[in-house]
């Protein structure tokens, strides 16, 4: 029932909007058949370059439940190697295309699969996410480092653009081939899912990858035959839109993925008719605003965020979830939850630390080192919002930045221009009713849609919130650090020390919060959903609570970025993009950790060294790279990298005694070898037998179960 | 009147009638049981009581109040607790935090004051994984994860207990503690709904039982009269028609 009058209102809203836009935004062409035939012309080829790059998105996320970040970036590098074949070494299309799409791609597909993908199996949904973004970022550093970016590639159409008129208007047969692809692709990849055996392999293994296997489905097989057809749809979406865009910027090529997302949410990622149908309304709204809509000033931008409109409304329509019941979590960890104490200590040595940095290393003339460490440290609280959220309750948002950028207009707009201390408060609370508003669809929503519907906003804010008037609007806005109690911050240097000590004082806070019983009931929803609403726990007002902190965490190191940054010049610093890395660089740190948002600051603060220092174009290229590479090391630790840090560290600490004792228990831990996919991939042994009873919890005590095992 | 009413739920996947027009009550004081082969709808029954599952029809009624339409939480809170056949225990929490996620959602439901830390490690003496306390969840045996499952759900005071197969994964000696417990938990004017596949644990601790096959209760009475009963016997060991 509430179902559909929030489905009523979804769609009477998207109606108002279609038609509020089209008024208003009228350019004032005819409409006549040329127009119209235009519009089409235009559309046709886009949407099958959108839906084969969404249809790779589909197929692999069907057989393998690895949602894939990468697909864009997958597909500009193939068509970067195309360019390589026939514009550098004068390879004929002929060859070189299906040379790039039925060897080079599904050989990268194979490779992706064993060497990365498949131990993504039952992680956490926020590192599988986090590894794909890994290789979008890994995949653009490493084609800026090979075809250098200052020269401009551009890579002939098919055909040299010649084509024929459908009355007045001209199809490329480069477009033309385009739609003929997609449509082959469309029939192709039916057949393929529906009439042949592994494909009905692959759609079952969705359903139930244990029963599917039980079955008899070779999951590995079906992970690699998966990945490697989506390479194979990503080359083809790549080098078809490669000619299309003006200079083959390894970054458009792959944000293509974004406007695929939308397509492919249409078809509820499972379905690839709905995908096409989706790339083809997605398509015709594009050209329709090309084509008869204008957009200026504060709204400049709108055509550029319809993709994510359209995912944001799609998200909003979907059904809702079923109670989510426990899943067994494939992750072996022995954590300790840090006491306010030990974290109190930390960051006090970490306060003296940047103290002794700013007295004696920091340049007192030149403040770019200053300010940069600044920054890291407004990263770091800013990832602290994510720490309750998504590292306990296990909620991915991939939107921080733009919380963040908000709380920075906020601060900015209501008394940061001469340093109010009441800014920051008004930061603070701006943004809470926006995260309060994302509990609904977290409701409704898994945490895949969830996750998409975080990073469609974060493009929406983008898009449209700066340039408004009322937020930063054209032209740029100054803002000075806080005053507080008459101190003045405005120095590089005590601003440094402000943000440390604000930093610390958060991370003391969130320590506290995590021994709380909130913290506690945080962590039991994220483990089991069924069981926690059966001893009375309410997840909507639980879950309006924690992304409402988030937000609020977010809105208050926004006010501190917007005193880092001294101006705000449109979107500059807060774009959607810029938040994948903040994450990314978080769950390598560790999700779950105060010192996982340190990690992320520090992080950000080399990110910010490289680009600034190393000049040459072959290093530019590790800012991309580099995390790309260090998201490998979540494959082996998904707990994150502070988890082996801090363990190794406390050990030595006097007052510790228990670390050593942790220590020992989780070597010993994981010195067992994984259950995994035994008798799969290797045959049997009587250990193993007793290592899946243990599992089971068929064998209580091992004595026993090896006496059993021995006489039977 | 009982205390848990469970009046003509029908509950429908798509074609298939998982649970149909099932009827039966359970009192308190005393043990009710509920059995029947694998796939006769125990479980689904479990999840309309505790509202996990909205029926397609019918009515579940706590202490003469209609609860079909409230929320999981809220039938929680008026007394409904459970423990689940598949592990549902918060498996990164010990085991004494998992206790204390329930007793603190209750003291502030109940606005009751108690000291949640002794109350929480009273239970797990209470069920026997008193020396766990300090343990991951996820890091122990099936069996002790179920004594924590069922400490947790005694934190919320019930007034009706659901146990989804709680001996499984107990050893012979755990069982018959836990044999022990239940005439503990009724004797306090507890309600329990069992539901077990260990029948002599069945027909020691219940005062009354209902056999579920099909979706369908296929008869309700004492253990003597559930033994004696030709149909359940065919439901359980089949007949020529229905194993064909």
């Amino acid at each position: 029932m509430s179902q559909r009058w929030s489905n009523l209102l979804v769609w009477a809203g998207t109606i108002a909007f279609i038609v509020f836009v089209s008024v208003s935004a009228w350019a004032g062409n005819p409409v006549n058949s040329t127009t119209l035939t235009n519009l089409v012309v235009l559309a046709l080829p886009l949407a099958g370059i959108i839906a084969l790059a969404a249809s790779g998105l589909v197929v692999v996320y069907t057989t393998t439940g690895i949602f894939n970040f990468a697909q864009g970036a997958i597909g500009m590098f193939l068509a970067y190697v195309d360019w390589q074949l026939t514009v550098q070494w004068n390879v004929p299309q002929v060859v070189a295309v299906p040379l790039v799409v039925l060897v080079v791609a599904p050989l990268l597909g194979i490779g992706l699969d064993r060497a990365i993908m498949r131990h993504l199996q039952g992680k956490p949904l926020v590192v599988q996410l986090m590894v794909t973004v890994g290789l979008m970022f890994a995949l653009i550093g490493l084609a800026n480092m090979i075809w250098n970016q200052n020269n401009a590639h551009s890579m002939p159409q098919l055909f040299e653009g010649k084509g024929f008129h459908i009355g007045d208007v001209l199809l490329t047969w480069h477009r033309f081939i385009t739609i003929m692809v997609a449509v082959a692709l469309a029939i192709g990849l039916r057949i393929l899912l529906f009439r042949t055996r592994i494909g009905i392999a692959m759609r079952a293994v969705v359903d139930n990858r244990d029963l599917a296997a039980l079955g008899g489905a070779r999951s590995s097989v079906l992970s690699s035959f998966a990945w490697a057809l989506g390479c194979s749809l990503a080359a083809l979406a790549g080098i078809l839109l490669a000619p299309e865009t003006a200079d083959m910027s390894t970054t458009t090529l792959t944000f293509l993925i974004i406007t695929a997302f939308a397509a492919a949410v249409v078809g509820r990622l499972r379905s690839v008719p709905l995908t096409y149908v989706g790339a083809v309304i997605l398509a015709l709204a594009t050209a329709w605003m090309g084509s008869f809509l204008r957009f200026s000033d504060r709204w400049t931008n709108v055509p550029d965020a319809l993709p994510t409109i359209m995912l944001f409304i799609v998200l909003l329509l979907l059904p809702r979830a079923e109670i989510q019941f426990a899943r067994i979590s494939a992750v072996r960890r022995v954590e300790r939850v840090s006491t306010v104490r030990d974290t109190a200590i930390g960051m006090a040595v970490f306060f003296v630390f940047i103290a002794l940095l700013a007295a004696f290393f920091l340049s007192s003339s030149n403040p770019t080192n200053t300010n940069r460490i600044a920054l890291g440290m407004c990263t770091a609280i800013l990832a602290l919002s994510l720490v309750p959220l998504t590292g306990w309750t296990g909620q991915v948002s991939l939107a921080p930045l733009a919380f963040a950028g908000i709380g920075a207009v906020a601060y900015t707009r209501l008394g940061g221009a001469h340093g109010s201390v009441w800014a920051i408060l008004f930061a603070t609370l701006v943004t809470v009713p926006i995260g309060a508003f994302f509990a609904f669809p977290a409701m409704r929503l898994q945490g895949l849609y969830l996750a998409l519907a975080t990073l469609a906003f974060a493009a929406m804010v983008e898009e449209i919130f700066y340039t408004q008037p009322f937020a930063v609007g054209p032209g740029e806005r100054a803002v000075v650090p806080v005053h507080i109690f008459g101190v003045d911050f405005s120095t590089p240097k005590s601003f440094l020390l402000l943000v440390t000590a604000v930093f610390g004082i958060c991370a003391c806070g969130i320590a506290a919060l995590r021994r709380s019983p909130f913290g506690r009931r945080l962590i039991a929803m994220r483990d089991s959903e069924a069981a926690s609403v059966t001893v009375g726990v309410n997840v909507l007002e639980t879950k309006l609570v924690v992304f409402s902190l988030s937000a609020a965490i977010a809105g208050f190191a926004g006010a501190f970025y917007a005193m880092a940054f001294g101006t705000l010049n449109n979107a500059q610093g807060f774009q959607m993009v810029a938040g994948l890395p903040l994450v990314l660089a978080l769950v390598i740190g560790g999700v779950g950790f105060v010192a996982g948002a340190l990690f992320a600051g520090v992080f950000g603060l080399l990110t910010l060294m490289i680009q600034d220092n190393w000049h040459i174009s072959l290093w530019i290229g590790l800012v991309y790279l580099a995390p790309g590479l260090a998201v490998l090391g979540i494959i082996q630790n998904p707990s994150g990298a502070v988890v082996p840090i801090g363990e190794g560290f406390a050990r030595l600490l006097p007052w510790r005694k228990d670390a050593k004792q942790d220590y020992e228990e989780m070597t010993a831990a994981n010195a067992e070898p994984e259950v995994g996919e035994l008798g799969l991939e290797r045959p049997f042994t009587e250990p193993d037998v007793l290592l899946v009873d243990r599992a089971l919890g068929i064998a209580n005590d091992v004595p026993r179960a090896v006496q059993s095992a021995r006489t039977s | 009147m009982a205390l848990l009413e469970i009046d003509g739920i029908s509950v429908q996947f798509g074609g298939l009638l998982a649970v149909d027009d099932a009827s039966l009550s359970v009192r308190e004081g005393c043990v009710t049981g509920l059995i029947g082969p694998n796939g006769a709808g125990k479980t689904t029954l479990f999840n309309v009581i505790t509202g996990l599952q909205v029926p397609t029809g019918g009515h579940v009624m706590l202490d003469g109040v209609d609860v079909t339409k409230r929320r999981p939480y809220r039938r929680a809170r008026l007394g409904i607790a459970r423990t689940f056949q598949r592990l549902e225990a918060f498996g990164s929490l010990s085991a004494r935090d998992n206790v204390l996620v329930a007793l603190e959602m209750r003291r502030r439901w109940a606005k009751s004051r108690y000291d949640s830390g002794k109350v929480a490690d009273e239970l797990l003496e209470r069920v026997g994984v008193a020396n766990v306390a300090d343990k991951r969840v996820e890091s122990l045996p099936t069996g002790s994860a179920r004594l924590v499952e069922l400490a947790r759900a005694l934190a919320t005071d019930p007034k009706v207990l659901l146990l989804d197969e709680p001996s499984s994964g107990l050893d012979e000696q755990e069982t018959d503690a836990f044999g022990m417990l239940l005439h503990e938990l009724t004797a306090d004017g507890l309600a329990v709904l069992l539901v077990e596949h260990d029948m002599p644990l069945v027909m020691e601790a219940c005062s009354y039982i209902s056999v579920l096959d099909f979706g369908r209760v296929i008869a309700q009475g004492t253990p003597t009269e559930i033994q004696a009963d030709p149909s359940v016997q065919r439901a359980y060991l089949g007949t020529a028609k229905s194993a064909s």
